[in-house]
């Protein structure tokens, strides 16, 4: 698709160009009406943004002149222009214009209004790019209780993400339409059920409607969570809150890689991090991109992988078990693995059968010098 | 008071204070505060103008003219150095990037055309129908913009920040 951005001022066609720079859209530029009529006749754009006041030929004179060509009528176009006065906006009006903006504008709104009109997609490069959890997120909590919103921000400490609060809809719907919001976590037991209308507020915005939204309920609600559940909410969590749940569905909502959590390929070894208190959920994790990760491995032509728990308080059944498993497919790759713990570990192991015989090293740089010996 | 304009000095002030916060917050997401006008002498020249700088710095001034009911040019005055900050912002690029003059003279030249288009949109409501010209840049640290007989003067400070601004409008009733 081709967007043609007629107006004399570059800093407008920078700013086109930037506001649409992450979709699937060829840009083109003009900086007159001359010019403007010229492209438009070459390339055939699917639309227009044009400015109103411009030297050699002005944007009225390029639309009506665009309007007279049959070749080029049906082109839509929305006027640019600082002059948002009814004499102007009535004169463009009544050529034919299909929308118009006044500067100043913020991108958002340029976006939207275009949206309107073409069907923009996010560009491959950008559409490819999997985020992970160590990668910032935007989350919107809509919550009037600030027991709830502490706990939800304690809770989620240890990730990147940054939590915005609002105490109701308006200021929750003020601020997701003027800033980027990746999921929204709201509190389905809002005064007047506000929340349902929020909801179908973010699912008719252009913007948000792909966005995810969980609903926060007490347990024992179940009108609100069977009405949460028809609405079509992304996910119903129930109060109280557990928030390893909450981040696992969040991560898994928003489509995050985990690995990076767990898993870094060096230039010469892959570790493999257990964190201070492993969860079942981080073991999960750990199991379910660990094939992934070896392959990773190997295709990078490396044979070494650590194992590191220095950070991990209790050495637990599950731990081990993990251990085991990866221990085993390092065996089957032929791979060689070498493992790093704190003095804890050290001594728990040795309570266990299965890694009474194991040696654990003081550090990667030990494991890794083991490695290569 | 502009007296080619029914609009007491509250108005006129309140519309000169919208068209200039509009623009800066809408696209630079900048917050700017009118600090205060400035009293003219008998040659039309400002009493207290106070200067953007201490350091004799050179100033970027956009400027933008207004026809019809009423006339009138509008310059926006500010230091290069906060123009580069203002270009740097709002096209999304490092001020290094920006160091260019012509590329610096387009945003300011842009930014005064919507500034003064978000006035003259508020004086055309109030039946003040009028139209701009295109914008140009004025470029030095030692000059004097000074008006003709005719015309009526008022100068407003502006404060961003560290950085000043001023916004000087010549007026006089029109066709």
């Amino acid at each position: 698709m081709k967007l043609l951005t007629v107006d004399d001022s570059k800093t407008v066609r920078i700013i086109v160009r930037k506001a649409f720079k992450q979709y699937d859209l060829t840009i083109l530029e003009a900086s007159n009406g001359v010019e403007g009529l010229a492209i438009a006749a070459k390339e055939n754009p699917d639309l227009i943004l044009l400015d109103v006041t411009m030297p050699v030929m002005d944007g009225v004179e390029m639309l009506t002149k665009i309007k007279s060509n049959p070749e080029l009528k049906s082109i839509p176009i929305i006027m640019l222009t600082a002059e948002g006065g009814r004499d102007t906006v009535l004169k463009i009006a009544k050529i034919g214009v299909r929308d118009y903006m006044v500067k100043p504008f913020k991108e958002e709104i340029l976006i939207d209004k275009v949206g309107r009109i073409l069907d923009l997609r996010l560009s491959s490069e950008q559409a490819s790019v999997r985020r992970t959890i160590l990668d910032e997120l935007q989350i919107l909590l809509v919550e009037d209780k600030p027991a709830i919103v502490q706990q939800v921000r304690e809770g989620l400490a240890r990730t990147p993400w940054k939590i915005h609060d609002s105490t109701n809809t308006w200021t929750a719907i003020d601020y997701a339409l003027n800033n980027p919001v990746d999921l929204f976590l709201v509190s389905l037991s809002l005064p007047d059920e506000t929340s349902f209308e929020l909801f179908q507020v973010i699912r008719t915005n252009r913007k948000t409607k792909s966005v995810p939204v969980f609903g926060m309920v007490v347990k024992t609600d179940v009108n609100r969570f069977n009405r949460a559940q028809q609405a079509g909410f992304s996910a119903i969590i129930t109060k109280p809150l557990e928030m390893e749940e909450l981040e696992a569905k969040i991560a898994r909502a928003v489509d995050l890689d985990m690995a990076p959590r767990y898993y870094s390929l060096q230039p010469d070894y892959l570790v493999v991090r257990f964190p201070e208190k492993p969860t079942g959920i981080d073991l999960s994790e750990i199991a379910e991109n660990l094939t992934r990760k070896l392959g990773e491995t190997v295709d990078s032509g490396l044979s070494q992988v650590i194992l590191d728990l220095k950070a991990v308080q209790r050495l637990e059944v599950g731990v081990i078990k993990q251990l085991m498993h990866i221990t085993q497919c390092c065996r089957d790759l032929s791979l060689h693995y070498a493992l790093v713990g704190n003095p804890g570990v050290k001594e728990q192991g040795k309570g266990f059968e299965e890694t009474s015989g194991w040696e654990f090293h003081d550090s990667i740089e030990a494991a890794e010098s083991v490695l290569k010996n | 008071m502009i007296s080619a304009l029914c609009l007491d000095d509250t108005q006129f002030k309140q519309i000169v204070s919208n068209s200039v916060s509009s623009v800066f917050h809408t696209m630079l997401n900048l917050s700017i505060e009118m600090r205060g006008v400035s009293a003219l002498d008998c040659d039309g020249a400002p009493v207290d103008f106070v200067p953007l700088t201490s350091t004799g710095e050179m100033l970027v001034v956009g400027n933008v003219g207004i026809v019809g009911r009423l006339t009138g040019m509008v310059y926006l005055y500010m230091t290069q150095s906060f123009a580069t900050r203002i270009a740097a912002r709002m096209l999304g690029m490092t001020e290094a990037e920006v160091e260019e003059d012509e590329l610096i003279n387009d945003v300011i030249g842009e930014l005064s055309n919507m500034v003064v288009g978000q006035f003259k949109n508020q004086l055309d409501e109030r039946g003040y129908a009028c139209r701009l010209t295109i914008p140009s840049i004025l470029r030095g640290s030692n000059f004097v913009v000074e008006p003709v007989r005719s015309a009526e003067r008022q100068v407003f400070y502006f404060k961003c920040g560290d950085d000043n601004i001023a916004y000087d409008i010549l007026m006089k009733a029109g066709e």
